[in-house]
């Protein structure tokens, strides 16, 4: 593949809803942008308002706020790499010609998890067989079962279906300390500009207790059980056996992430770095170090140079406005409903990826300690030597959200134990009141989402909202070119990419899910002759 | 745990696509339901609807079709009908829906037996906060369709006798809330 258009196929026009409306309700209204990214949209509003106020919030909405990002996360990347990405790699037709006993026995090498056993195996492998007989696949139909790229052996496919089904429950497990926490999911109740809602009284059945605590506890550990016995192995047992993909996908290696799982009430303390690389060297990192940080706040433009938008400017956020200007499908010039953001003129790799490499090269423990798992880990199933460098790459992104599950659920447990220390020495205060002073205050919120650095831009004008802008990992992955000419992270990563098939462009997915896409959008993709050898829709 | 699911799929900032969740405040101001029956605006949760509904004995929900016929004309569908065609190709967490997260329940086990889905034609479906007058207008028929069902299934809803104020919070403007 010779080059690549991303192109969003959808307005999104938040700002415009917002105008007029009260600061305290914008995040009622942003958790609805998108219905899979609900809380990260709520929690960025908030702490939007929050900064152009000047607000601090208690320590224990702090927690509480760190605790839902980080189950939702978990949520969503386990769903993620097994229900939305997983059959890219995996061949559920092979799986009928795995051995049980010898998938029990390989497993038994890899990992203690214990339901990984002879009989959960057969069970599947049975249920499987009862599809296949009755000649339909259900929810596998969709797959490009049998395609020349499919490359694990049929153990390793019967290993994988089996965790897709495990994942099910899982990923309902950490859903559940989404609602616990939010009273509700998929949209959360329990946000305030100024803290949250939870009414802490540990003796009242009615609000959060000691009770619901160590349900979430509970919660938080069968889960980390899962991410570490399941989740990271067979990231590593895919990557060990599809080592061009840790050559391919590489794309754009200028990294930004935000730091989160803010330690204090001002949001100046983070148990997650973040920061920005620059050209893939890992020595230039250069961080984030709080909520107010001016090298974020005075560097982040969108340009709309190719993107449907009246005008061809680049602007900050806090000034730009959303004018559609439809003009049909043209690589030359406009394609695509998405702005592109840019950091200091330069496009920007976010996810998963960035916040791992942010979190290697400055140093974070944890970061460390699960990325040397993983690499490891694949290293001996593919008896060679796998370094971090391998991480810029298709694969190597898949590899990273698992790392980052891994480290999201030790500090999910952390912040969990923080909580109960704070709330045993008798502080239950959850909540500041905001004040809106008259005249103008401008003011942002970042949050490092499942997909990436989230960054919403708010100015009020005397108690109202006056201008809205969010700033999505999606668009800064998945943005089109801009006024220089320079491709997004979704367009560069495809250029070399393999197509074994045109009319099965599986490569194209492998690559575009790697980043975990959350907008509707299309990519043309192009061969060396310049004929379009796939347009695949991206919802 | 609940038996029956009433759940209302949607968007609500995207015009016609909040038909789902304002069927839901509907039945929500105006009738009680009893203990069994899980009544949830679900927005667009994509395969994330299989946390809301694994377990249940029956599903009803109220959404936003695709299908030709004029604006606002209720269609109803039984879970055969769903789950006729293949899903679609899955490419983002949104490509899943209804469809998907049964078959993948079918498959995993949890899928509710019996589903109704009670879905209207739209209008439009662009970046605007309200219902076009015809999807409006088709309001009451789907209740009825809804309300039906849970007679149905032996879980009638109860009018209130003083209907409380519908929360519809995604329209009101400055001033009326």
């Amino acid at each position: 593949m010779t080059d690549a258009w991303s192109s969003g196929q959808m307005w999104r026009g938040i700002e415009v809803i917002l105008k007029g409306r009260d600061p305290r309700e914008a995040w009622l209204f942003t958790q609805r942008i998108c219905g899979v990214c609900t809380t990260v949209h709520a929690i960025t509003s908030v702490r939007a308002v929050e900064n152009a106020i000047g607000l601090e919030i208690p320590i224990n909405a702090q927690y509480i706020r760190n605790i839902i990002m980080a189950a939702h996360c978990l949520h969503d990347h386990i769903v993620h790499f097994y229900q939305l990405s997983a059959l890219d790699w995996v061949d559920v037709v092979s799986a009928l010609k795995a051995d049980p006993r010898a998938t029990a026995a390989l497993a038994e090498t890899l990992s203690p998890w214990p339901k990984n056993g002879y009989r959960e195996f057969a069970a599947v492998k049975d249920k499987l067989t009862g599809y296949v007989n009755a000649g339909q696949l259900g929810i596998f139909a969709n797959g490009y079962w049998g395609h020349p790229a499919m490359k694990l052996p049929p153990e390793i496919n019967l290993l994988a279906v089996t965790h897709y089904l495990q994942a099910l429950d899982i990923q309902r497990q950490a859903n559940k300390v989404v609602a616990i926490l939010g009273s509700k999911t998929p949209n959360i109740q329990n946000l305030a500009v100024g803290g949250v809602a939870n009414a802490i009284n540990l003796d009242n059945p009615s609000t959060l207790n000691m009770d619901k605590l160590f349900m979430i506890k509970d919660l938080l550990t069968e889960v980390a059980a899962f991410i570490q016995q399941v989740y990271l192995v067979d990231v590593a047992a895919v990557a060990a056996h599809y080592p061009d993909w840790l050559g391919y996908g590489k794309g754009v290696t200028n990294y930004l992430a935000v730091p989160d799982m803010p330690l204090d009430t001002k949001g100046t303390q983070f148990d997650l770095p973040g920061g920005t690389i620059m050209a893939g060297n890992l020595g230039s990192v250069k961080p984030f170090t709080s909520f107010n940080d001016a090298y974020f706040r005075d560097n982040v433009q969108e340009s709309i140079a190719h993107a449907w938008y009246d005008g061809d400017w680049s602007r900050h956020p806090y000034e730009e406005d959303t004018v559609p200007h439809y003009t049909d499908f043209d690589p030359a010039k406009k394609y695509s409903w998405v702005k592109a953001p840019r950091f200091s003129g330069q496009p920007m790799q976010v996810g998963p990826l960035a916040q791992m490499l942010v979190g290697y090269a400055s140093g974070h423990e944890l970061t460390k300690k699960w990325a040397t798992v993983v690499l490891d880990t694949a290293s001996s199933l593919a008896k060679t030597k796998l370094g971090p460098e391998v991480l810029h790459s298709t694969l190597g992104r898949h590899a990273c959200r698992a790392v980052r599950c891994a480290v999201l659920s030790d500090l999910s447990l952390k912040h969990w134990g923080l909580l109960a220390e704070n709330i045993g020495k008798g502080d239950l205060a959850i909540f500041n009141e905001p004040v809106f002073p008259s005249g103008e205050q401008r003011g942002f919120g970042f949050h490092e989402a499942p997909r990436g650095a989230l960054s919403h831009w708010v100015v009020i004008r005397d108690g109202k909202i006056h201008n809205y802008q969010c700033v999505v990992p999606s668009t800064w992955n998945a943005g089109p070119r801009d006024d220089k000419g320079q491709k997004g992270p979704y367009e560069a990563s495809l250029v070399g990419n393999p197509v074994a098939d045109p009319q099965r462009p599986l490569e194209v997915l492998r690559t575009v899910h790697s980043f975990d896409p959350c907008l509707a959008c299309a990519i043309h993709a192009v061969d060396a002759e310049g004929n379009e050898v796939s347009r695949v829709n991206v919802l | 745990m609940s038996e029956i699911g009433v759940l209302g799929l949607g968007n609500v900032l995207m015009g016609d696509d909040a038909f789902g969740p304002y069927v839901i405040k509907h039945l929500e101001s105006a009738f009680r339901f009893p203990a069994p029956v899980l009544v949830l605006d679900a927005g667009t949760p994509g395969l994330d609807l299989t946390v809301h509904i694994r377990g249940l004995r029956a599903l009803i929900v109220a959404d936003a079709v695709k299908a030709p016929g004029p604006p606002g004309e209720v269609r109803l569908y039984r879970k055969a009908d769903l789950l006729k065609a293949a899903p679609t190709l899955r490419m983002g967490p949104h490509e899943p829906g209804l469809r998907e997260a049964l078959l993948t329940l079918e498959f995993s086990g949890g899928a509710p037996e019996e589903v109704l889905l009670v879905g209207v034609i739209p209008d439009d479906v662009v970046y605007r906060v309200g219902l076009s007058t015809p999807v409006q207008e088709a309001v009451p028929a789907a209740v009825a369709e809804i309300l039906r069902e849970l007679d149905r299934l032996g879980a009638p809803a109860e009018p209130r006798k003083t209907p409380l104020a519908m929360d519809l919070w995604w329209e009101a403007v400055e001033g009326e809330r």
